[in-house]
């Protein structure tokens, strides 16, 4: 798959991000769809003894689109000026046209490629910043964010909005959480509470499926009483987005859209991408790390932030030929994905008496599972030292969320672990993770064994 | 040739040893690097190339790339014990030798991003702050050189002029004929900046400007700054280790930030940012790009911007074991090349009937050169075709300046090349350069020839 330098130092035009197909192509008939030992292989760098059950954390990225990123590293290192001035724009083009299709953008000027959601929420945040410093908002002018909002959007918030003079307002979330409808009344019941003393809300940002604890969000309805409420400017975080949920931008309708494509689609680390409605141009967004580019729209500002590494979010094209070699592509592997993790948390808690966090239609491919409450699970630091625990001794990698128990729960569940599934799982994954707390329970074992 | 990186992985996924910690922190000189080694450490460099262009993306030999390959290796294997037990340890030996290297007085002074252009968009988001929270007041002045990079320009109209502040740009000669000539254009400018009472808030000094490239005296200019009241002093070295001397505590500057990826065999990309410890905006300072480690400082925030690919930056151990291979280390390499472009760059001038751009004292690995005025360059559009036409029509990648002629001036040199010089150069380089340039020259060959191709 090398691309052929030219005498004089240009490739020819069978570089190696032009020579992958630029549609999607799905498979024409079934016994092209990729089999089982042909995954295995794509994901045969993983730690073969590792019950990898996290993909949700840090995502996953098969070896064929791997070597695609290291032709595109090879290309830059052989002759960076050539790359830079011929190929990068073009590939960056081609990534965000097909982010547009995946997503039902309206426009590829909506859509701009950053490093993660991390990223997308700085550039987003940074603006409302502005706002406040340029008088469009006032001190005082709240911003809204779920409870379960990622840690680093939090932050976030605080960075740009309370430091700005900004009013963040928390909503409350249950969990567990039984059905789609606690959270929509909370939601609004926040914003209006956000709203009494004549208080604007000018921006909202929504998880489509928040991290700890994992649930899916109704995003379209949250939007839609943004609207009604009057909120000024809605941030959909779909961190875990794409591949993972359903992302029709818009028919969600936020005005502003982020999701990792290192996570559910296959992309080595890391490239995300930032939808913009365009009528939200107005809002004047720009990367943070301000180039000669800057100006010129935030797909144009993103594609040049200084000399780095951009093989990552121009191998775009690739991982979706991968996914192509899926029966039915990315639809398919969600149903499939969201299929198993339902049946292997449903097998996960009945083994351990537990129960799920949320009902099955609220997850995606990811899920909360109850943990023995025996284990006792009593902080943040528990779940810490428990997933630590897990990882060196058994070989087991999954992330641990801690629920505060309410007043007078009995015997309460506190450890909710968050399962996953992508297509190199296996149910012997979970068999593992199963046997390995039920040895625990059995030996009697708690958390307050654990050193710090 | 590459050290065998024995990370290996435990039965249950976590990595006993990691790929950087057993590389020599001191330099330990077994043998020199011998030219054949040098060859095949930069043998992915298109070889039909004369790649007379290390200052615009730097270089990295193969040893240095296959150290990084492993570290990328070992987080894909097992990413979440990547991150616990490999990732910030790696961050700090590297933030630990570059504090050595530029005798920084403690680690917490340096930060590792990835470029100059992060490190001036962090500086410069705190002067923004600064307007916003009350610190400054709209008309406060910033002073940069004429001759700063455009992506600083910019930064400086995104965050200075947007929350109000007033840019003083410093106009510099070109070509210069000494350091003197540069440091009274800018105590002019500083105190012209300051008439009417107008507080100087900060200055931004390039230590090598890009272009046209002269090495900027910058602690002279850095003692003019305290003299006429600056608040605060950031120097750009994007072209700084491994190019110049970079020693932060003798430059004195408040903020010092400089490629590695450049002039230092890392992989694009990697660059520190240095802030003085008892500069009090030293703890204002945020990575833009805000996570959960916020507040923590600016060193601990760099370090976790969200999940990416930190492998440039975990891998200085390994450039610094490949430049503990040539004579001299760093220095030995920093005056060879010096040297080196030097010698090229007065060839090529007296080839062409021309002259360098400054005196070989002001300038590093980089150096100015004239090109024959018959050649017809009479506009920065006029230098990019050219370039372009170098590239496609004979394998040169060199950058073109243009340098408006003077009124009066008879038959003027308005073009000047950028050429560097780096360990995997050579001579014979820089004669294909100077025979395309006597060949196009001999043809009657202007750039009014060239389409308006992209260039």
């Amino acid at each position: 798959m090398a691309s052929t330098a030219t005498i004089n130092g240009t490739t020819t035009a069978a570089d190696p991000i032009s020579r992958i197909p630029k549609k999607s192509k799905l498979p024409s008939t079934p016994h092209q769809f990729i089999t089982l030992a042909e995954i295995v292989s794509e994901f045969s760098h993983h730690h073969p003894s590792v019950a990898r059950i996290n993909n949700g954390s840090f995502g996953s990225c098969p070896a064929s689109v791997l070597a695609a990123q290291k032709e595109i590293q090879l290309q830059w290192l052989s002759q960076p000026d050539d790359f830079y001035f011929n190929h990068l724009q073009t590939g960056f083009l081609r990534s965000r046209t097909i982010v547009k299709q995946l997503i039902n953008a309206d426009h590829v000027d909506e859509v701009s490629i950053v490093d993660n959601a991390t990223t997308a929420a700085a550039i987003v945040l940074q603006q409302v910043a502005w706002g406040f410093a340029e008088g469009r908002f006032q001190k005082g002018d709240a911003a809204v964010m779920l409870h379960y909002a990622y840690g680093a959007v939090k932050k976030s918030m605080q960075a740009y909005v309370t430091r700005a003079g900004g009013h963040v307002i928390e909503v409350p979330l249950p969990f567990p959480v039984t059905c789609v409808d606690e959270i929509v009344q909370e939601f609004r019941r926040a914003l209006q509470r956000g709203k009494m003393g004549g208080r604007r809300v000018r921006f909202a940002v929504i998880d489509h499926v928040t991290s700890m604890p994992s649930v899916v969000i109704p995003v379209k309805e949250l939007v839609k009483i943004c609207r009604e409420e009057g909120v000024d400017q809605v941030f959909v975080d779909a961190a875990h987005g794409i591949g993972c949920v359903d992302v029709d931008v818009k028919e969600i309708g936020a005005d502003f859209y982020t999701s990792n494509l290192h996570k559910w689609f296959f992309c080595p680390s890391s490239v995300a991408f930032l939808y913009c409605k365009r009528s939200m141009e107005s809002c004047d967004l720009h990367h943070p790390v301000v180039s000669h580019a800057y100006g010129n729209g935030l797909a144009l500002e993103s594609a040049w932030i200084g000399t780095r590494d951009y093989s990552a979010q121009l191998v775009v094209p690739k991982a979706l030929e991968f996914v192509n070699r899926f029966q039915d592509g990315i639809e398919g592997i969600k149903k499939r994905n969201h299929q198993a993790v339902v049946e292997m948390g449903e097998m996960l808690a009945m083994a351990w008496g537990t129960h799920l966090g949320c009902p099955p239609e609220m997850c995606c491919s990811m899920i909360m599972v109850g943990l023995p409450a025996c284990l006792g699970i009593s902080n943040n630091e528990d779940t810490l030292k428990l997933r630590t625990h897990l990882r060196d001794k058994f070989g087991v990698e999954v992330p641990i969320y801690y629920r505060e128990p309410k007043n007078g729960e009995v015997g309460p569940v506190t450890g909710y672990a968050r399962i996953c599934y992508q297509v190199y799982n296996k149910p012997q994954d979970y068999y593992k993770f199963r046997d390995v707390i039920n040895e625990l329970v059995r030996e009697g074992f708690t958390c307050e064994s654990l050193p710090n | 040739m590459a050290s065998s990186l024995d990370s290996q992985p435990t039965a249950n996924g976590t990595f006993a040893a990691d790929p950087a910690s057993h590389i020599a922190k001191k330099p330990k000189i077994l043998s020199t690097i011998t030219p054949a080694e040098i060859l095949s450490e930069f043998s992915h460099h298109d070889p039909s190339v004369t790649r007379i262009n290390n200052g615009s993306f730097g270089s990295c030999p193969a040893s240095v790339l296959s150290a990084q390959k492993q570290i990328q290796l070992q987080f894909l294997c097992q990413p979440d014990d990547f991150y616990v037990n490999h990732l910030q340890p790696g961050i700090l030996r590297s933030r630990t030798l570059i504090k050595q290297f530029i005798n920084a007085d403690h680690v917490d002074e340096v930060s590792i991003v990835d470029n100059a252009t992060t490190a001036a968009s962090i500086f410069l988001q705190q002067i923004a702050w600064g307007f916003a929270e009350g610190r400054f007041q709209k008309g406060d002045a910033a002073v940069m050189l004429h001759y700063a990079y455009g992506s600083v320009k910019k930064s400086m109209e995104a965050h200075i002029t947007r929350a109000g502040g007033h840019v003083i740009e410093v106009p510099l000669p070109f070509p210069v004929t000494s350091p003197d000539e540069i440091v009274q254009e800018f105590r002019r400018t500083l105190q012209r900046g300051k008439t009417g009472g107008r507080r100087i808030r900060f200055a931004v000094i390039d230590h090598v400007s890009s272009m046209p490239s002269v090495v900027i005296p910058v602690k002279e200019l850095v003692q003019i700054c305290r003299e006429e009241g600056v608040d605060q002093v950031f120097v750009d070295a994007a072209h700084g280790i491994g190019c110049v001397d970079v020693d932060v505590k003798e430059i004195g500057a408040d903020f010092y930030t400089s490629n590695l990826y450049k002039w230092f065999f890392c992989p694009p990309s990697v660059a520190f940012l240095y802030c003085k410890r008892s500069v009090e905006s030293s703890c204002n300072l945020h990575h833009p790009v805000v996570s959960h480690v916020y507040g923590n400082g600016l060193a601990i925030e760099s370090a976790w911007i969200g999940n990416r690919d930190y492998s440039p930056q975990l891998v200085v151990p390994k450039a610094v074991e490949f430049i503990n291979r040539f004579e001299g280390g760093i220095e030995g390499i920093k005056k060879r090349n010096h040297q080196g472009v030097v010698e090229m760059g007065e060839m090529l001038a007296k080839a062409w009937g021309t002259h360098l751009g400054c005196p070989p004292q002001m300038c590093s690995s980089m150096i100015m050169v004239g090109l024959p005025a018959c050649l017809g360059i009479w506009s920065s559009e006029d230098c990019l075709k050219l370039r372009t036409h170098l590239r496609d029509k004979f394998a040169v990648e060199v950058p073109i300046y243009y340098r408006a002629p003077k009124d009066g001036e008879v038959g003027p040199v308005t073009g000047y090349a950028r050429i560097s010089y780096q360990v995997y150069n050579k001579p014979e380089d820089y004669f294909k350069f100077r025979d395309i340039i006597n060949k196009l020259v001999f043809e009657g060959f202007t750039c009014e020839s060239l389409s308006n191709e992209k260039a």
